[in-house]
């Protein structure tokens, strides 16, 4: 991971020397355990603040949004994803940026490593063979890393960037026969009943502080629906039929976007796994479209395009 | 569309979707009829359906 | 002052005649967190927490809350009229908010009862509270209350005031309304010793640190004009969950609800970090970017406060929206920032 901070300094500094980019975006070092916070840097003296490790888990692809400059970005797979989804959008210009691809191993679940920890988590720690070192007002705790990454990480098809200008090292291996949609498959297997129910106490504990839409890149919407007023299409008190449209109608418009990046998940104050819902979404987008978001600026996403042999089986 | 809301816990016989051309009228008539009947044995829909709002 | 000692074998006993009198909230375990309930059932709280992921301001302050009722339908004889909602005012009681909590009632208190206006839901519900504090021992990295004012024994807000001595609690009446309370619990063995020393450990244990002092006498258009806030607002996605978790964040939306002919009047918290939380009737908005937003969130407390009320900043140093917000923006460094900024003494028309 030091090998990787160093490449992202240097390459930082030389893209902001030969007038490359006007700003690069990164992560900097966190104050608290396990969060790093994602920074622009113009100058070499800011550079060396850049670092890369298991806890860059936020999506940077949000911060390029109708921005004008020419920028460099640190981007791993699933970032390197949501900015093609950027530029097949209009959202940014191919021509403006440059892209430090980041293989990556996987992102540090900060409720895993908190839940299995006694005490309060004071220091952790990563070797470059896959060991987390936690330590604790109560001792110290040894992970295998494999156990308490994000579980969209666990799932990961795309650890390297698809679209890059420089690797700062070589690709990683990525994961072959995995199943992506287990808890997608068996939540599909509950009765309407039995479904109504994970929800309800799914979404219970919602405060509405709109953390996973903000977090999410591909929530750019100037107005989100809602905010909107005029006509206002949603109520604002914490009746759990409005938090339920909030969450169901936001996956929606994630349909055939959403590269399950887990931003949304991983900004939740509360531990709201929604990302159950745009799982279905990339589920069925993949079944009935053989459609993956993000993988290639060249193609037109799936609901976006008309095809002869689209399936229309739900029309009778 | 009908699959999420189908995995939210909605009745999958309370959405149908049909391409009926303006010169239809009996396949209207017939799909209108096939519809009502399901929705009708699924009896009125009680969730999803915004209340009061309930708060504190 | 009276200082009480309860056998923690004593505690179920006094619960129970509680419960008899008081509506009881207290901290609870939820799946991976701990959060304030209204204790129902015989269910007790766990005072084993270190601190709550929401704060308790929802006890007198609910996220979502009726200020009145009406209906529109002349069959009925209340048609047109506004009906206020029952008042709620009977007793209730939280027990184990932590002191940091505590004051942040205090604070709040100063913005919704004021001479000229009197919020008749917030008082009610605060009038009707009885807050039992429980002084923190084990205090987290993230806290930094000792110089935001307050303190892991400190008593602002609270009516009494417990601290865990292993097999019982001593408790420190600090209030009528906290004596009130003592009788009805039946715990009235007077204690020997004082909260003191264990006062002066846990303080000695926070380490995290806020730097305010410049503040007060700062050119606020010196610092509002810094130019540290691109940098420091970057990576804010404008989300409410430091507001919402903040003990000390009051704002609100009021918001009129119709169902059918019956409708409503609800207040719901609102965010300062929202875009819509300040867009006027006509589409203008003058707090249009996120470095508005997250520079008057930091104003705001840190400022503006202070200088309106003059009695420190609007922060108890909780660390719930250092721990909580999802991209690192730390209220301690942004203090840090801002009171550099300040010790340089430009004011803005000189600069």
């Amino acid at each position: 991971m030091i090998t990787y901070s160093n490449k992202i300094k240097e390459i930082a500094k030389r893209l902001l020397k030969e007038c490359r980019a006007e700003m690069v975006i990164g992560f900097r070092k966190g104050s608290i355990p396990m969060m790093n916070e994602p920074c622009f840097v113009r100058t070499d003296e800011q550079a060396d603040d850049l670092v890369w490790d298991s806890h860059c888990g936020i999506n940077l692809a949000n911060y390029l949004t109708s921005r004008d400059e020419k920028i460099a970005i640190v981007a791993k797979g699933c970032d390197s994803r949501n900015i093609v989804n950027h530029i097949v959008e209009n959202k940014i210009n191919r021509e403006q940026l440059y892209i430090i691809g980041v293989p990556c191993q996987g992102m540090v679940d900060k409720r895993k490593i908190l839940a299995q920890t006694e005490g309060e988590v004071l220091q952790i720690t990563e070797t470059e063979n896959g060991q987390i070192t936690v330590k604790s007002a109560n001792g110290e705790k040894t992970f295998s890393k494999s156990d308490v990454i994000q579980q969209n990480c666990s799932v990961c098809i795309q650890p390297n960037p698809v679209l890059y200008d420089e690797m700062v090292a070589d690709p990683v291996q990525g994961q072959t026969d995995i199943d992506q949609f287990a808890d997608v498959r068996a939540l599909e297997a509950m009765s309407t009943e039995e479904k109504r129910a994970y929800f309800d106490e799914l979404l219970a504990p919602c405060i509405r502080c709109y953390a996973c839409r903000n977090a999410c890149p591909l929530c750019y919407c100037p107005t989100c629906f809602v905010d909107e007023s005029k006509p206002q299409w949603l109520g604002k008190s914490q009746d759990i039929m409005d938090i339920k449209t909030f969450h169901f109608l936001r996956a929606y418009h994630c349909a055939g976007r959403c590269t399950d990046c887990g931003a949304c998940e991983r900004a939740c104050p509360v531990g709201i796994n929604m990302r159950i819902l745009t799982k279905k979404l990339n589920k069925d987008c993949l079944d009935l479209y053989d459609w993956q978001a993000g993988m290639s600026i060249d193609k037109r996403p799936a609901l976006d395009v008309y095809q002869t042999n689209d399936p229309e089986k739900f029309i009778k | 569309m009908k699959n999420l809301l189908e995995l939210m816990g909605v009745e999958p016989d309370r959405i149908h979707f049909s391409w009926i051309s303006s010169a239809e009228s009996t396949k209207f008539v017939q799909v209108v009829n096939e519809i009502a009947e399901k929705v009708k044995a699924l009896g009125p829909n009680r969730h999803f359906v915004k209340q009061e709002a309930k708060v504190a | 002052m009276k200082v009480i000692k309860i056998d923690k074998a004593q505690f179920a006993d006094g619960y129970k005649a509680l419960q008899k009198v008081y509506k009881l909230f207290g901290p609870v375990k939820e799946k991976a967190f701990y959060n304030f309930k209204e204790l129902v059932d015989g269910r007790q709280a766990d005072l084993s927490f270190q601190n709550t992921r929401l704060s308790p301001k929802s006890i007198v302050f609910p996220q979502s809350e009726d200020m009145f009722t009406y209906t529109l339908d002349e069959a009925s004889k209340d048609a047109n009229q506004l009906k206020p909602v029952p008042e709620k005012n009977e007793s209730r009681a939280v027990i184990g908010i932590r002191p940091c909590d505590a004051k942040a009632i205090s604070l709040v208190r100063m913005n919704f009862d004021t001479q000229e206006y009197k919020d008749p839901y917030w008082l009610n519900l605060f009038n009707a509270t009885t807050f039992v504090g429980l002084a923190c021992d084990s205090p987290c990295q993230s806290c930094f209350c000792t110089t935001a004012g307050c303190g892991p024994y400190h008593e602002d807000g609270l009516d009494i005031l417990l601290s865990d001595q292993t097999d019982h609690f001593l408790a420190k009446e600090l209030t009528d309304k906290g004596a009130k309370l003592m009788k009805a619990a039946g715990w009235k063995t007077k204690a020997t010793a004082g909260l003191e020393d264990k006062k002066k450990t846990a303080e000695s244990k926070i380490t995290a640190k806020i730097s305010t002092d410049n503040l007060s006498g700062a050119d606020t258009l010196a610092l509002y004009n810094a130019n540290f806030w691109e940098d420091a607002s970057f990576a804010c996605i404008n989300c409410g969950t430091c507001t919402f978790v903040c003990p000390t964040c009051w704002c609100f939306d009021i918001q009129d609800e119709v169902h059918a002919k019956n409708g409503k009047r609800m207040r719901n918290w609102d965010s300062c970090m929202f875009p819509i939380f300040t867009v006027h009737t006509t589409g203008h908005n003058p707090r249009e970017t996120k470095l508005h937003r997250v520079r008057q969130r930091f104003m705001h407390k840190l400022k503006y406060f202070v200088d309106k009320y003059e009695k420190g900043i609007m922060c108890v140093g909780c660390g719930r929206c250092v721990s909580q917000c999802p991209v690192n923006i730390d209220i301690r460094k942004i203090s840090e920032l801002m009171n550099k900024q300040a010790s340089k003494n430009i004011c803005a028309v000189q600069k």
